[in-house]
């Protein structure tokens, strides 16, 4: 993509931080400072950091052209909203560069600015101004938003009257007639019922047909294929992925599959008589394999330890998702598979034949037991994640969506 | 909302660097891009700021009056005795008259003061979610000063009618003085933001360092343009403008013309640069502000 074509172009982008208050106090005094040297000498951003700091933003780069839709996905700390924060001009770089073409709309939070007090007429007008809209603009926006809004009847009441859906709906009525060349949205997709959001989804299409080019934050991932286009991920202030959307949620939901992994409770790490050492998802070889269509068949291998023989063993797994927690569970029993560990090592073998799920990561909980309810061995949850990356889902209602593909079919009764 | 593409850039480098673009950008979304922004606040705030209240306004008049008030009792029990002999000797102003004049013009000077400070405290949400003129801010706030300088100095109407003070020719130059010393003022409580933001201790320490403040600023008493006297009202930047406005609107002249001149001279680059420390700390500030 050539840079004239680009609406916005974040350049090696550097953000650091300090986690203790009244030191990030006195480097803020340092910092303002620092504005009166006319003439710094630039250091790699690396030799940046202060005592105490970190970089909650590494080295980011992108792009975007008019009429795109990036979603920013992460897990909490990711940096996506320092990232939104300096290409909002809230804040300032550390290193690197961001460039914007064009006129910029943050809806970072909605209603900020109103006041309570006031009726819902003269907030628009407030809200308005303070998002950047001009008063004849807003004068002539205004019947839209009270409609977009749908809040006609008690335009002129005090908002502190309003339900805390009707505040964000006038909030989002508002911002949603702003027409910048570039939108920043931040957690702002959870507005009001599943027909008002629908309504705000058809919205933020529409902008995208016009040339606006949105960047959207957001934790309920679900809603992205709706309207973005491509998907960045971000972990750890870097960007691990960069593309299509869906892959991109995949990506997203197995870095926080692997999170889990890696991070062992302390539930976990006691144990009694025998342990989970591991589980893996493998192909017929017996090599790991951790990605899948839906219909394939799974296998899960797992390694089991023993100190003190376990008579009448029960293992029972789960499969979970970050974005459902556990979707179905399986034990041993069920199908009257019983066993015996003994001392040493074991391996066991547990196949989902057609697996009915769709586009996602997923991960397992396992539970070791003896033949009680009491006898607990051991439980790792979280663990041989794998993912889900076809057949592509629709979210517009003109295919299949969501955890799990049924089995189904259609007919018209005569 | 079809403006032409505009091209923004964002990094490390200091807005200093340009000091010529930086003070453009500065006065054009001071007296541009956030005059509207500003005047919508303005309105909003007073809307707001008195509905629920019982006593509405008069909470502007109140603070100089109750001053005002205790001083003159003091003064009448003969706690204090300072001298209320004016210019080169003259006398026969009421010394109520005399006390609220001081009152008034040093309540704005206060409230100047804080000003930009308390503008930041209290639009923490915006500043830190919002990217909009900030300068707006600065402007509302000067808005709400003036304001309430309008409304407490129609209490000198009656009180030059009831306490037979009359009005001299130097009232023309009293109030572009008093004007550049709320610029001074603002000015001052400009460079004082990002301190104050990040160190709550700053306007701790002015709103308890205040009462004293005003006992060795000349606002109710007369400071004679002798040595060592004259050494406060050089060194203390509240003393040589209000001096001489309280002076020109009381006695029509002032003995502190050096001081006045200079101060007045200072007035205009002081808020220049409190706008430009203003400006160029908000990204800073803003990385620091804790908002709930």
């Amino acid at each position: 993509m050539s840079s004239e074509q680009a609406i916005l172009e974040v350049d090696r982008v550097w953000k650091k931080y300090c986690r203790n208050l009244r030191r990030a106090m006195w480097y803020g005094v340092l910092d303002v400072a620092s504005q009166f040297r006319f003439r710094r000498a630039s250091r790699p951003p690396k030799e940046l950091l202060r005592p105490g700091e970190f970089f909650a933003v590494r080295d980011v780069t992108f792009s975007m052209k008019p009429g795109e839709c990036v979603g920013l996905i992460g897990p909490n700390g990711a940096g996506k909203s320092s990232l939104l924060k300096m290409i909002t001009g809230l804040i300032r770089p550390d290193a690197g560069r961001i460039r914007i073409s064009g006129r910029v709309g943050a809806l970072i939070e909605l209603g900020t600015g109103f006041n309570l007090q006031l009726s819902g007429r003269e907030n628009i007008f407030i809200n308005g101004t303070v998002l950047g809209l001009k008063k004849p603009e807003i004068e002539r926006a205004f019947d839209g938003i009270v409609e977009f809004a749908e809040l006609g009847a008690v335009i002129d009441d005090p908002i502190k009257t309003y339900s805390s859906g009707m505040r964000m709906r006038l909030g989002f009525s508002v911002a949603a007639h702003l027409r910048p060349q570039l939108l920043i949205l931040d957690e702002v997709l959870a507005v009001g019922d599943v027909r008002f959001r629908m309504k705000c989804f058809q919205h933020f299409n529409d902008l995208i047909q016009q040339g606006t080019s949105i960047v959207l934050v957001t934790h309920a991932v679900g809603m992205l294929p709706r309207v973005a286009t491509r998907t960045i991920v971000c972990e750890a202030g870097r960007i691990v992925f960069d593309g299509d959307v869906q892959r991109g949620l995949t990506i997203y939901e197995q870095g926080l599959v692997d999170q889990g992994n890696t991070q062992q409770s302390p539930g976990e790490q006691h144990w009694t008589r025998a342990r989970i050492v591991s589980a893996r998802t493998v192909d017929q070889a017996g090599q790991e394999q951790t990605e899948f269509c839906t219909g394939d068949d799974l296998r899960l291998e797992i390694v089991i330890e023993c100190e003190t023989p376990v008579r009448e063993a029960r293992l029972i797994a789960a499969v979970g998702s970050p974005a459902a927690e556990t979707i179905g569970s399986m034990a041993t029993p069920f199908q009257g598979f019983r066993f015996d560990l003994p001392m040493g090592r074991s391996v066991f073998e547990l196949t989902l034949r057609k697996i009915p799920l769709l586009l996602g990561a997923y991960y397992f909980d396992i539970s070791l037991y003896g033949p009680q309810l009491t006898d607990f061995c051991h439980r790792r949850t979280g663990i041989g994640g794998f993912r889900v990356v076809a057949p592509p889902i629709d979210v517009n209602g003109n295919g299949i969506s969501g955890l799990i593909c049924f089995e189904h079919g259609w007919r018209r009764r005569e | 909302m079809n403006d032409p593409p505009r091209e923004i850039i964002y990094d490390a480098k200091p807005e200093l660097a340009a000091p010529g673009r930086l003070l453009r950008e500065i006065f054009q979304d001071l007296f541009i891009g956030g005059r509207e922004l500003a005047w919508r606040i303005f309105v909003r705030n007073l809307r707001g700021m008195y509905r629920q209240t019982l006593l509405g306004m008069f909470w502007i008049f109140l603070p100089p009056l109750a001053n005002t008030a205790i001083w003159v009792f003091l003064r009448s029990r003969g706690v204090f005795n300072f001298n209320l002999v004016g210019p080169n000797g003259s006398t026969g102003v009421d010394a109520t008259l005399y006390i609220l004049v001081g009152m008034i013009v040093w309540q704005t000077f206060v409230e100047a003061l804080q000003m930009p400070m308390n503008a930041v405290s209290s639009n923490r949400g915006m500043l830190s979610r919002l990217n909009f003129p900030r300068e707006a801010l600065i402007l509302e706030g000067l808005y709400d000063v003036l304001l309430n300088t309008v409304i407490r100095s129609l209490l000198l109407i009656p009180a030059f009618v009831f306490f037979s003070g009359s009005l001299h020719s130097g009232f023309l130059i009293a109030l572009p003085l008093f004007g550049l010393m709320i610029l001074f003022a603002v000015g001052c409580g400009l460079t004082l933001v990002p301190l104050g933001t990040l160190y709550h201790d700053i306007p701790r320490l002015i709103s308890i360092g205040l009462p004293f403040w005003m006992i060795i600023t000349p606002v109710i008493y007369y400071l004679p343009n002798t040595w060592p006297a004259t050494l406060l009202n050089w060194l203390n930047p509240a003393s040589p403008l209000l001096v001489a406005t309280r002076d020109l609107l009381l006695f029509g002249t002032t003995e502190h013309v050096a001081a006045t001149v200079v101060f007045s001279l200072l007035a205009l680059p002081t808020f220049v640069l409190g706008l430009v420390v203003f400006r160029v700390s908000i990204p800073a500030l803003v990385e620091r502000m804790v908002v709930s």
